[in-house]
């Protein structure tokens, strides 16, 4: 019997992009507002949102942001990084200008200390073999984010899944992110859409959609997941609103993920980092449309050590609850829902770091 | 995904020929000046004419041809950018309606074998101006 997992709990710094956005906190000011939170010891932060020029990185800063670090009690988990392979207007990158790209930003993360990078599925199981041998000279693991609309059974994950198999470097994993197995649309979202004007029926009829969608399970393949946009789409044009059929296309695949929570199965010893990715907590303390408690519960009894991220995305609507205290009660969740499962969630910085050591590979 | 923060309140100036006004990146990472698609200008219902709009980031100022190869200029989230155009407004005490539209492409989501997505953000503010 696999022994029960003792996660990381963490934080991924994008869940107060709105505050960073307002310039409300520098970066530091937001760690240190994390920190005092308690929201730590893992510590996940976006390269190209929080670091100026960012990949290059001044190795004196580099110096200082490590103290602050270690000043405040963290334990560095995730930079997330981009494959931004449509940066050109004329073409995509080619292969070779994408692994010299992802190069840069990998080399960023070992300069600033942070063991994973995240890294995004416009990678391809070519690109990540000939990644491989880069995460292993910066000592960096490269976990690919499994994020709506894929889940883990999708034919592009299983290729990756299979790819990393046969390549055999323990550099290569992914990264679980919870939107792709939701349960429901976020009440705060139908709110902000009450808010821009959407019709109570044109909102009952997405939630249907959506459920729908859900008992149906996830699209095979991208042709059924562009059906599934098209149909949002023409719900808000026969409801005459339209100006909502994209957003609804979007976040009804691309944020509200149908897969059942056992999907993660397919890829479970391949999980090195998760987004403990959610939009909001209800008046009685719990997360409405993830289900925060049977993942955090299947990460448990599947053993898992690495570290949590909560990720707090319900601000790209909710302009009006403050993330900070959203962020605090999602975490009481999780750490109760480990408790449940007959274990617990690390907060402790020196056992986190042990753990996580022992939970990636071995840096030569 | 933060399209109300796209024009600084309070930052209009004029010098009676050219109106210009501080935007913010309405995403949450930065791009590079390839990624910004496209802008509009437009002061109490006129539109400022799409070939004097002018962008200006990290003291640098660009034409929207120009940005399309520009892959050294990043605009940061935490960053203002300047959008201006010729648009006489006076700098009087009268309240402006000033709206910004805004393209960007998102680098890294590819919707098909070639094309990467295009995201269009819009916002309104009323201020008023003051001169250059």
């Amino acid at each position: 019997m696999t022994t029960l997992g003792t996660p990381i709990q963490g934080v991924t710094l994008y869940s107060f992009t709105r505050a960073f956005h307002a310039r409300e906190y520098d970066l530091e000011g937001l760690m240190r507002k994390a920190a005092a939170e308690g929201f730590g010891p893992g510590l996940e932060i976006i390269g190209f949102s929080s670091f100026r020029g960012f990949p290059e990185v001044d190795p004196a800063y580099a110096e200082r942001f490590r103290e602050l670090v270690d000043e405040l009690g963290f334990v560095q988990t995730s930079l997330a990084v981009n494959a931004d392979i449509g940066i050109r207007r004329d073409r995509l990158m080619t292969q070779d200008e994408l692994v010299e790209y992802m190069r840069r930003q990998i080399k960023a993360a070992s300069v600033l200390g942070f063991p994973i990078a995240r890294v995004q599925i416009s990678l391809t199981p070519d690109s990540m073999e000939q990644l491989a041998p880069v995460a292993e000279e910066y000592g960096v693991t490269l976990a690919l984010e499994v994020h709506a609309d894929q889940y883990a059974s999708h034919p592009r994950i299983l290729a990756l899944r299979d790819r990393f198999e046969q390549v055999g470097s323990p550099f290569l994993g992914f990264t679980m992110d919870w939107g792709a197995t939701t349960i429901g649309f976020a009440p705060s979202l139908l709110e902000a859409y009450r808010r821009r004007g959407a019709s109570e029926e044109m909102l009952a009829a997405v939630v249907d959609l959506w459920n729908r969608y859900f008992e149906q399970g996830p699209p095979a393949d991208q042709a059924e997941h562009g059906q599934r946009f098209g149909a949002f789409i023409g719900l808000a044009a026969q409801h005459g609103q339209p100006e909502f059929g994209i957003d609804f296309g979007i976040n009804g695949t691309g944020i509200f993920g149908p897969a059942p929570v056992d999907d993660w199965l397919e890829i479970m010893p391949w999980i090195r980092h998760v987004h403990g990715k959610f939009f909001g907590i209800d008046e009685h303390g719990e997360e409405p449309s993830v289900p925060v408690r049977s993942l955090v519960k299947l990460l448990v009894r599947n053993g898992y050590n690495g570290a949590i991220s909560s990720e707090y995305e319900g601000w790209h609507w909710n302009h009006w609850q403050d993330a900070f205290d959203i962020v605090r009660a999602e975490q009481a969740v999780q750490r109760s829902a480990a408790q449940d499962a007959g274990s617990r969630m690390l907060t402790d910085a020196a056992e986190a770091r042990a753990a996580l050591a022992a939970h990636l590979p071995v840096v030569r | 995904m933060i399209p109300d923060r796209i024009i600084e309140q309070g930052t209009l100036r004029t010098d009676g020929a050219r109106a210009a006004v501080e935007v913010r990146i309405p995403w949450y990472r930065a791009l590079p000046g390839s990624c910004i698609a496209g802008a509009t200008l437009r002061i109490d219902g006129v539109d400022a004419p799409a070939e004097s709009l002018r962008w200006r980031m990290n003291d640098r100022e660009f034409t929207f041809a120009e940005l399309v190869d520009e892959l050294e200029e990043w605009w940061f989230p935490a960053d203002s950018a300047v959008l201006s155009g010729e648009l006489p407004v006076a700098a009087d005490d009268a309240d402006h309606e000033v709206e910004v539209g805004l393209q960007l492409y998102i680098p890294y989501i590819i919707i098909s074998d070639s094309d990467v997505l295009r995201i269009e953000e819009h916002d309104r503010k009323t201020m008023k101006a003051v001169a250059a």
